[in-house]
């Protein structure tokens, strides 16, 4: 885990982010999830596009975890007492940030292939 | 291919597999369980994707944990953390040796320029100061060479593994398991 609250341009400098980084963090937004349901509800998300293997999810969710976007808990309904990963609220807030700079690039393009059409 | 995976999983790093290993092997085994029955070459093409996954994932936890730089050691932050179980890494005195040849060299060069300025009194004083002057000028090359050499022995050492960075931060994982 991080030691430091990590300053507004070290964050900035993470994005954009990668198509798998953003599906799994989109797949913790909704509700917490241990590592299988993750690649299952990526590959759901993606239609099947995107396929991680257990090797790229472990590796993502340590980048996640040592910069302080997603923290890991027991769970403690399960028998098994797996690990889960959810969202922290640093997480969730870059999650946002991309979120609107993804919507921003996106009007940005409908706006420019509309003039170029007209 | 659940013994593959196993085999696999020992090619990363030792603080990897112990905080994710099993957790890994779990989703291995769900997956494995649940396309039990699919077609061989689904099965194949999993265990392909899984295996360069793997494999792809030790090179990269490696190539992470050498490249690292430590929150704990980190010169840009400047923060170092202290601990309570601090050690004694045995490669501190590696450089507390090489510190004290710094030192002892340079009383030498300072005895050597002090018994090559002729003992006139009162000295003179064009002696004096060219004395200053290679005194000035040494001094700074001699500390910017120890700690040239000194860096590159830590970078060594570090690299190596035997620095006591990765020791410290295996004690680190020890007191919390979970992040």
């Amino acid at each position: 885990m991080a030691l430091y609250d990590m300053s507004h341009t070290a964050i900035m400098k993470q994005f954009p982010l990668t198509e798998p980084v953003l599906l799994i963090l989109l797949s913790l937004a909704g509700q917490p999830q241990h590592g299988y349901a993750i690649l299952k509800d990526v590959e759901r998300m993606s239609s099947g596009r995107v396929l991680l293997s257990t090797g790229t999810l472990y590796g993502a969710l340590r980048r996640l975890l040592d910069d302080d976007w997603i923290e890991r808990f027991e769970e403690k309904e399960t028998s098994r007492g797996r690990q889960a990963y959810r969202l922290t609220p640093q997480g969730r807030r870059n999650l946002q940030l991309e979120i609107d700079r993804m919507k921003h690039i996106t009007r940005l393009a409908t706006l420019r292939v509309a003039t170029k059409e007209s | 291919m659940l013994a593959a995976y196993r085999k696999l999983l020992r090619l990363y790093p030792a603080e990897h597999r112990k905080l994710f290993g099993e957790e890994m092997l779990a989703v291995l085994a769900e997956e494995h369980d649940e396309n039990a029955g699919r077609k061989l070459i689904v099965r194949g093409s999993i265990f392909l994707r899984e295996t360069s996954g793997l494999l792809a994932g030790a090179v990269h936890e490696h190539f992470r944990s050498f490249t690292e730089i430590h929150d704990e050691l980190s010169f840009v932050t400047g923060r170092f953390a202290m601990r309570n179980g601090f050690r004694f890494p045995k490669v501190t005195i590696v450089f507390m040796l090489l510190i004290l040849g710094g030192v002892l060299t340079a009383i030498k060069k300072g005895q050597d320029i002090a018994s090559s300025v002729p003992d006139v009194n009162p000295p003179l004083p064009v002696h004096i100061q060219s004395v200053h002057s290679i005194l000035l000028g040494g001094m700074p090359l001699f500390f910017a060479f120890f700690y040239a050499a000194g860096l590159i022995g830590w970078g060594v050492m570090f690299a190596m593994r035997r620095s006591g960075v990765h020791r410290l931060d295996q004690v680190a994982g020890d007191k919390q398991p979970n992040h």
